[in-house]
């Protein structure tokens, strides 16, 4: 396993060294700048915004789902990070569509589709969680130990 | 007044973001996600830069005609795939962010130092890639040279990455055997080995309120395949219903295809339109013009081709016109020729095309008048373009000018 690092290693730190004398083969030195400010400001994004944004979601989650049965809680933060994840796309495209718009390119009704997507989303997630919870119900009122009692 | 401790600060930091859904094991399996995703858009992405800019060995497959159209819908479809894949791993190792000290030896550093590029230039790679299929552009840089640098660098960020972590990957690359080592640590009251965060949310199921590894994952995974699902119609027409979120429709746009760059960004609508326009073919220091009518009275030839743009979006179309290669038999020249194309732009970094002479054989090549049985429209390339089987669309150049035969 040693070789195989070393030559994996190696050929990542070949690839990497290749692409970064690239970069300033075909870019300026005002567009490296604006290149790295661009990452910095990427990183700070992910770092200080979503992740603390996400954690803090998902304490407020903890508390409501420990109200439901483990399926539940499940299937409402899954809800919550597929909308999450569309919505971010969504809403991206929805402000270039706003800079950028052009024949044939961004002339959907974005804001109606992520309206839509969020309304069928909470849909399926309602009617699932409403079935799991009255199925466990219905176990639990028969005694079926299998089932995974509320904490 | 006492100092600070930057250790208690990190570990208080750490605990508020801890969570018992992490574990090596989950991020093994995003890993694993992330670099499937990551590999097919790097190998999909070469290859479109390959056709683009052909070195010396590069291949130029003509058949099936779909397949540029299926390499580039795979890799913008991938890119969109990161995304979730992305956030949901660098989330999976969040609290090492905040470990303390930052740097314990040069090896050390030099491996945070590998990860944070990687980091900075993954977010930065995904965010633009998906914006630049928006054809907007809100950076300071080029698009195309800093993506394809860039591409090196998060490959190789990668390959070295898996070799650094390659015990944790290997120790966590069995599900079983993790399950069975957490149960065997749950039992015995010894934290888990091989985990950076002990964990038995994978074994027995999840703390209340919060999700099992099997179920982060699973969320992932449905949320992955949510976006693709609503962004991929555009590349591929068996999800078109689907499409809320791309920004091109199949069959939108003037004769039902999708435009790209049109006669008034080219600065080309009066010059296209112009009674006077011919095409002129130069063979051996000598040229021809066809007029539009000469072009019209050769054998007209009809092939059902994709256009399949870089920016992923893509749109099957029956085209109708002249072989290129009765064309250049019409001036003698021979059909395995390598093409000099310039269109009528007056600049841009397409107004030249070289064709490489696989093209130019092909039958299917044309130089095309009509599109689904009507005159070119002029934000189509009239009164004539190219299109030829397997090409990124910003080759299949539009307004045509002039054909040299090199």
């Amino acid at each position: 396993m040693t070789a195989g690092r070393a030559v994996l290693g190696l050929a990542g730190a070949g690839l990497i060294w290749y692409g970064l004398l690239g970069l300033p083969s075909q870019l300026g030195p005002a567009q490296l700048v604006g290149l790295l400010t661009w990452m910095a400001v990427a990183v700070l994004l992910h770092d200080g915004v979503i992740v603390p944004l996400s954690t803090l979601a998902g304490a407020a989650l903890t508390r409501t789902g420990s109200r439901l049965r483990p399926a539940s809680a499940g299937i409402l933060r899954g809800t919550l990070m597929t909308g999450a994840a569309v919505s971010l796309i969504a809403g991206i495209l929805m402000k270039a569509q706003s800079e950028a718009r052009s024949i044939s390119a961004l002339e959907g009704d974005y804001a109606g589709n992520i309206f839509g997507f969020w309304a069928g989303l909470a849909f399926v997630a309602a009617a699932s969680i409403y079935a799991v919870e009255r199925t466990g119900r219905t176990r639990s009122g028969k005694g079926d130990s299998r089932q995974n009692t509320r904490p | 007044m006492q100092r600070p401790d930057p250790q208690k600060i990190t570990e208080a930091l750490a605990a508020r973001f801890s969570s018992p859904t992490r574990s090596t094991r989950l991020t093994v399996v995003l890993g694993r996600w992330l670099a499937v995703s990551f590999t097919i858009c790097f190998v999909t992405g070469l290859f479109s830069h390959g056709l683009q800019n052909p070195p010396s060995w590069m291949f130029f497959p003509t058949s099936p005609v779909w397949i540029y159209q299926l390499s580039q819908g795979l890799h913008v479809t991938s890119g969109i795939a990161s995304i979730p894949l992305l956030l949901a791993k660098l989330w999976s190792v969040y609290p090492e962010l905040l470990r303390w000290p930052l740097v314990k030896s040069i090896p050390h550093a030099l491996e945070r130092a590998s990860i944070a590029l990687f980091i900075a230039s993954s977010l930065l790679q995904l965010t633009t890639g998906l914006i630049n299929t928006y054809k907007w552009y809100p950076w300071p840089f080029p698009f195309r040279e800093t993506h394809y640098w860039l591409a090196w660098v998060i490959w190789g960020s990668l390959l070295l990455h898996i070799a650094v972590k390659l015990p944790a990957i290997m120790t966590n690359w069995n599900g079983r055997a993790v399950r069975l080592t957490e149960l065997q640590d749950a039992g015995s009251g010894s934290p888990a080995a091989g985990t950076e965060a002990s964990s038995i949310a994978g074994v027995t199921g999840a703390a209340p309120g919060r999700w099992s590894r099997r179920a982060f994952l699973a969320g992932v995974g449905v949320t992955t395949g949510a976006v693709v699902l609503t962004t991929a119609g555009q590349s591929f027409s068996w999800l078109s219903p689907l499409n809320l979120f791309a920004p091109r429709v199949m069959g939108t746009g003037p004769q039902s295809v999708p435009v790209n760059r049109t006669a008034t960004e080219a600065k080309v609508a009066d010059l296209a339109t112009s009674a006077h326009w011919s095409l002129e073919v130069t063979y051996q220091g000598s040229s021809t013009t066809f007029s539009l009518a000469e072009l019209r009275a050769l054998p007209q030839h009809e092939q059902e081709l994709p256009i399949a743009c870089v920016e992923g979006w893509s749109q099957m179309a029956r085209w109708r016109g002249v072989r290129i290669r009765d064309l250049l038999s019409a001036v003698g020249a021979p059909h395995a020729s390598v093409l000099r194309v310039t269109s009528l732009e007056p600049q841009g970094p397409y107004r030249l095309m070289s064709m490489p002479a696989e093209y130019v054989q092909d039958e299917r090549t044309l130089v095309a008048l009509e599109l689904n049985g009507a005159v070119l429209d002029v934000e189509h390339g009239y009164p004539a373009r190219i299109i030829a089987p397997g090409r990124p669309g910003v080759l299949q150049t539009k307004w045509l000018h002039t054909v040299e035969v090199l």
